[in-house]
């Protein structure tokens, strides 16, 4: 068991609207720019919080290279002028990344060495693509069969997932269906209004006859991703991509997004001293590894073993994101561990409000904390995801 | 030859035109796939239509860019094209027309529209600019009427044929005022920079080839209804076993549109009240009836054909109805039409008692008796109607030249005893010319005959000809080979036109590259070191080649003789580097296939000048192997020369290319994929590609050309590359793409393209990868499944997947 000296609260929790990726809202925006500024948007819902006593920024990110390289949370701290004192370190678990981050920051705080930090994650899947600018594999992967699945692409486990839960092609489509459905009404409800901090972004064209560089600026408020026109027909039309005889299709896989979220967590003795509102309380965090193959249903695993650990049941768990990377796992999670499908996503998940990886976790953890708290629910919420390679983690906080 | 090529030069000079820009009015089927061609020969192009009512006001046009990137198929040779053709329309453009150094006007075919459009652009041309109209049978002094005098010298007609990129034919018909200079300008743009065969037309209705070809079309139906022929069967007699199309007649309405088709004979009907066979000129009633059904042919799906799951049907004008289709003709008549001697095969045509047989001969018969009836009117010489049917309907014979070969005095004298039994379609008598007792033919070594003129008419002397070092013969021209031979053995000729540059051709069939055409090409290259600046490979037709020839291989394949196999691929390799690495510059001109084999010599030659109808590809897998005469060995050399940094990324594309079997569909879109080097000369005109080639060799040579010096040590993907690229092959197998012999397949060309067992970045030469390439195809080739595609391949020809 944790020796834990002290609680961890989150006291504010934010995101950047997510963006489509590669040719959406914020194609051209850098990573670090959202980092800086889910941080300054984050930092704004506490005032009164000296920024000399946090001690370090945890970012999450899956393909940390290129535009998100060089130890882009230093660089995001540096960019949202903190103070020099205030530390930057970037940690990647694909698509656990954002929790993780989360996690790694209560844990400092829990452990008594610090008594706050920040804990973000950030994506541009348009900038940086999946798989990352260059791609290597250790030839020992062709060596021995059963070392073919590190190379199988995140569709592709899907694929193997649908086959083994026997989840139909019709019921993924659903799924995908009802995941716009509640994102637009999400946002129709202007529910994700407490969680966004909209991004000014600025559009630049040169004119080529002028000589003239014409500036738009747009001020992003909306996640592009969300589809009001999706129907059951029209998904059951697109062709599968990951499998000629599959059924994972573009439709009822989560969308390649750009996006960023930031928690900031404090100690009790910071939010006595400050007079900040809690939000939540950090409970607990359960990796699982599974077979590579079957990735996407690590959630199966890290589920119970994070309840386990939080002495709860999953009953009581009020609201759970369950990160969609595709519905087939999403489906066969669900359905195994009989969880209530009216508690997962509320407000709609990645096949319509889209996943850049390894921001994910940080973006969920903010709908989560705005979303249990603007429905006037209070208890245990849990962020969960399927992780690449062959993981699941959950994360579970508990809503004040 | 030198000097012949100086006064060419001086007589360009004189002539030269520039066409800076092209404007093309009307974004119809015609008027954007004309300007998709334009593009295609970097003549920058502005197409226009009228203003769209709503929206974006060159709305029509875009529409139609669109629609040109959909069809197939494709109207533009590159991926870049579409986008120099600049949309406008004629309310907010029309002054862009003054930049313009030709306008084609290619608007629906109505007298009035056309006119009134003339009117409102007139104003706009510029002060040299020529104007053409793309018509299919109006009359251009017609249409000439309605331009301005200052206009009228530089007013023309121009058909072009549809798909106008693919079809080789364009009718120039000159006006009464058109000035003689416009329009050998205007012949030199579309033969050289288009690469067209251009036929001089007189202004009649349907001017030369659809006023042939369409007879002819009814001249069939007309003979079918008489010989109760079912339409099926007429296609199959009509198509490629006369050496024509394969859609033949039906199926080429059907693709027409059969609404369309009827409008051009309700044209005849209107234009030709005089012409003999005038109650020919009418749609039959069974044609009148699909077109009101709606059964438009292709565009509808239903036309004569019409097909039912995976069924086909025809219709059947007797009853009225559809019926099981796929019927072929007569064994006993199709032995006819395989007889080579023509003179034989029409003699047993005509004789045969067979409704088949007696319908093929009515068809040729009333054809010939049309063509020879109308030949003073309508052409200016017999070689005209040929290339216009040729060119202009894909025969491989013209019908002058089909009726010459037959035999002209006893074709001639059938077809009057037909003509005067009542047989034929008309009783109008055959000319006098046709039947004069000393009579061998129309086309001779000194000219085709003018029955206008009653003289016989030379080639064209204009010199833009003087590219084509071997142009289109009619039967009757000069058939011995082009220049001196130099050497000759069973595989190759090689030939010089005494320019100091020694030119290879392939005699084996579809110019496959076996023992001999290796051997030949050795000695030729022994004989270029020695005696000449250069050498070109150029074949005297279509394809280039298409690759190693496996039927040759057979022998010791049967035997297992691997040692065998594996000397000739070391030969196949070494001739690639020698064509590499000779003394001498060396030019590949490829037209049509070149694949494989064909398409590795080519690679390694210093220079590739490509007719823009190349169809390129390292196409291996398809019969299990990969290329193994150094075209994997070249992909890794040049990914590794153009990384800048990452050999592996730049390798993909090109590993994509060889596992995927990709074809270019263009000697453009060759060098877009990399089989050719970026720059080297794309020529449209396939009948230039000699000279153009020996341009290319001599102006090496005559920049003091060395062969390349061997690259030492060029950086290879290695053990990591490899694994990269079998992660993307796995996910392609598991997700049931490939098949496990693909993915063995394209794992031996990964290891090999990545420079085998060795880490990213070492350094090799290029006899290391060959040795790989070499290696990984006796593999392969050894390998059960890979022995079944070819065995496949070499039964079928066609691809099997396993």
């Amino acid at each position: 068991m944790v020796k834990q000296v002290q609680e961890a609260y989150i006291v504010a929790a934010t995101r950047t609207p997510v963006g489509k990726a590669p040719r959406g809202m914020m194609r051209h925006v850098r990573p670090d720019d959202m980092l800086a500024h889910v941080i300054t948007g984050a930092l704004a819902q506490v005032p009164t919080l000296d920024p000399k006593l946090i001690s370090d920024c945890v970012v999450g990110c899956a393909f940390p290279e290129a535009e998100q390289g060089l130890n882009m949370a230093r660089i995001g701290v540096l960019l949202a002028g903190l103070p020099n004192t205030v530390g930057g370190i970037t940690i990647n678990r694909y698509c656990s990344s954002g929790i993780n981050a989360v996690q790694m920051a209560a844990d400092r705080i829990r452990l008594g060495e610090a008594d706050v930090v920040i804990a973000a994650g950030a994506e541009s899947m348009s900038l940086v693509p999946m798989m990352g600018n260059k791609v290597s594999l250790n030839p020992e992967i062709f060596a021995k069969d059963e070392n073919y699945a590190i190379a199988y692409g995140m569709g592709l486990t899907a694929e193997k997932v649908a086959q083994q839960w026997g989840v139909s092609r019709e019921d993924q489509d659903a799924f995908a269906v009802e995941s716009h459905r509640r994102a637009i009404a999400a946002i129709d409800s202007g529910a994700f209004k407490s969680e966004i901090t909209p991004l000014e972004v600025t559009y630049r064209t040169p004119n080529l006859e002028t000589g003239e560089v014409i500036s738009k600026t747009r001020l992003l408020d909306t996640d592009e991703g969300p589809r009001r026109e999706t129907t059951l027909e029209g998904l059951a039309k697109l062709k599968t991509v990951f499998d000629a005889k599959g059924s994972v299709t573009a439709g009822n896989s989560s969308q390649m997004s750009d996006g960023a979220g930031a928690v900031i967590l404090v100690s009790e003795r910071v939010l006595k001293e400050f007079n900040l509102v809690p939000l939540a309380r950090y409970v607990t965090f359960a990796v699982k590894g599974v077979p590579p193959e079957i990735m996407g249903i690590g959630p199966k695993e890290a589920i119970p073993a994070a309840c386990q650990q939080a002495g709860i049941t999953q009953d009581d768990l009020k609201w759970i994101e369950l990160n969609e990377a595709f519905a087939a796992q999403a489906l066969a999670v669900t359905r195994d561990l009989a969880l209530d499908t009216s508690k997962i996503n509320p407000h709609g998940g990645a096949i319509a409000l889209g996943h850049p990886l390894g921001a994910t976790g940080a973006i969920r953890t903010a709908t989560l904390v705005h979303g249990m708290r603007n429905a006037g629910q209070q208890g245990y919420g849990m962020v969960t995801m399927c992780i690449g390679t062959g993981m699941g983690a959950a994360g579970i906080i508990e809503v004040l | 030859m030198i000097d012949e090529f100086q006064h060419n030069e001086e007589t360009m000079s004189q002539t030269k035109f520039n066409v800076r820009k092209v404007a093309v009015l009307g974004a119809g089927v015609m008027g954007a796939q004309i300007a998709a061609h334009l593009v295609n020969a970097k003549v920058p192009t502005i197409l226009f239509d009228l203003p769209a009512k709503e929206g974006n006001k060159n709305g029509i046009v875009l529409k139609a860019l669109d629609g040109l990137k959909k069809l197939k198929p494709s109207p533009l040779s590159n991926k870049d094209a579409v986008g120099y053709i600049e949309p406008a329309n004629y309310e907010d453009h029309l002054h862009l027309l003054k930049d313009c150094d030709l306008v084609i006007e290619a608007i629906a075919e109505r007298m009035d529209w056309k006119a009134a459009l003339y009117h409102k652009v007139a104003p706009h041309l510029g002060e040299h600019t020529i104007f053409a109209t793309n018509t299919s049978g109006l009359s251009i002094n017609k249409l000439a009427e309605s331009c301005p005098d200052s206009v009228r010298p530089r007013f023309c007609g121009v058909h072009f044929f549809n798909p106008p990129r693919y079809m080789h034919l364009v009718e120039i018909i000159p006006c009464v005022t058109s000035d003689a200079g416009m329009l050998d300008n205007l012949e030199r743009f579309l033969v050289t920079t288009l690469g067209k065969g251009v036929v001089r037309a007189k202004d009649t209705p349907n001017f030369v080839a659809n006023r042939i070809g369409v007879f002819s079309m009814l001249a069939t139906i007309a003979n079918a209804e008489k010989f109760g022929i079912r339409f099926d069967i007429v296609d199959d007699l009509t198509g490629p076993r006369l050496g024509r199309p394969k859609s033949a007649t039906f199926r080429t309405a059907d693709v027409v549109g059969l609404d369309t088709f009827a409008h051009v004979v309700k044209t005849m009907d209107d234009t030709l009240p005089g012409d003999p066979w005038h109650g020919l000129f009418k749609s039959p009633e069974w044609l009148q009836k699909l077109i009101a059904a709606g059964a438009l042919g292709a565009k509808t799906k239903v036309g004569i054909y019409k097909k039912d799951g995976k069924k086909m049907f025809v219709f059947d004008a007797a009853s009225g109805e559809y019926v099981g289709g796929g019927q072929k003709g007569d064994d006993a008549v199709k032995d006819i039409l395989k007889i080579a001697d023509p003179a034989e095969k029409f003699r047993q045509l005509r004789a045969s008692e067979h409704p088949q047989a007696q319908f093929l001969w009515a068809c040729f018969r009333d054809v010939f008796h049309y063509i020879s009836y109308h030949l003073a009117d309508i052409a200016n010489c017999a070689r005209d109607v040929d290339f216009a049917i040729r060119w202009g309907f894909g025969w491989s014979v013209g019908p002058f030249e089909t009726w010459q070969a037959a035999g002209w005095q006893q074709v001639a004298q059938w077809i009057d005893e037909d003509i005067k039994a009542g047989k034929a379609l008309s009783g109008a008598a055959l000319p006098a010319w046709a039947l004069q007792a000393d009579r061998a033919g129309v086309h001779f070594a000194d000219g085709s005959y003018n029955a206008a003129g009653q003289n016989l008419v030379g080639r064209s002397t204009l010199d833009v000809y003087q590219r084509q070092l071997a142009p289109a013969r009619v039967l009757g021209e000069a058939a011995a080979p082009l220049g001196e031979t130099v050497f000759e053995n069973d595989g190759v000729r090689a030939f010089t036109t005494g320019d100091d540059i020694l030119v290879v051709s392939f005699k084996s069939k579809a110019h496959a590259i076996g023992p001999d055409v290796i051997t030949g090409l050795n000695t030729a290259l022994d004989i270029a070191e020695q005696r000449f600046k250069g050498l070109v490979i150029w074949q005297t037709e279509e394809p280039f080649s298409v690759g190693a020839d496996l039927q040759s291989m057979l022998p010791a394949f049967m035997t297992g003789d691997w040692a065998a196999i594996d000397a000739t691929v070391r030969r196949f390799q070494e001739t690639s580097m020698r064509l590499r690495y000779s003394q001498v510059p060396t030019v590949a001109a490829t037209q049509g296939y070149v694949f494989g084999g064909g398409c590795e010599f080519a690679m390694h030659c210093d220079k590739t000048v490509a007719a823009l109808e190349s169809y390129v590809g390292l196409v291996e897998v398809g019969v299990g192997l990969l290329p193994g005469g150094g075209g994997c060995k070249e992909f890794a050399l040049r990914a590794a020369q153009e990384a800048k940094g990452d050999v592996l990324a730049a390798l993909k594309d090109y590993f994509m290319a060889i596992a995927t079997a990709k074809v270019a569909t263009s000697g453009q879109e060759a060098q877009e994929i990399g089989f050719f080097r970026k720059g080297d000369p794309v020529v449209f005109n396939a009948y230039e590609l000699l000279y153009v080639a020996k341009q290319q060799a001599l102006a090496m040579a005559e920049s003091g050309y060395r062969p390349p010096l061997k690259v030492k040590g060029f950086p290879v993907a290695g053990r990591s590359g490899a694994a990269s690229i079998k992660g993307s092959l796995i996910n392609m197998l598991e997700g049931n793409f490939i098949s496990q012999h693909d993915f063995f397949i394209a794992s031996q060309i990964a290891d090999v393209m990545t420079g085998g067992d060795v880490e990213a970045g070492t350094l090799v030469n290029e006899q290391w990868i060959l040795d790989l390439e070499r290696k990984a195809f006796m593999t392969l080739l050894q390998n059960s499944k890979t022995q079944d595609r070819i065995a496949n391949m070499l039964t079928t020809g066609k691809p099997l997947r396993n």
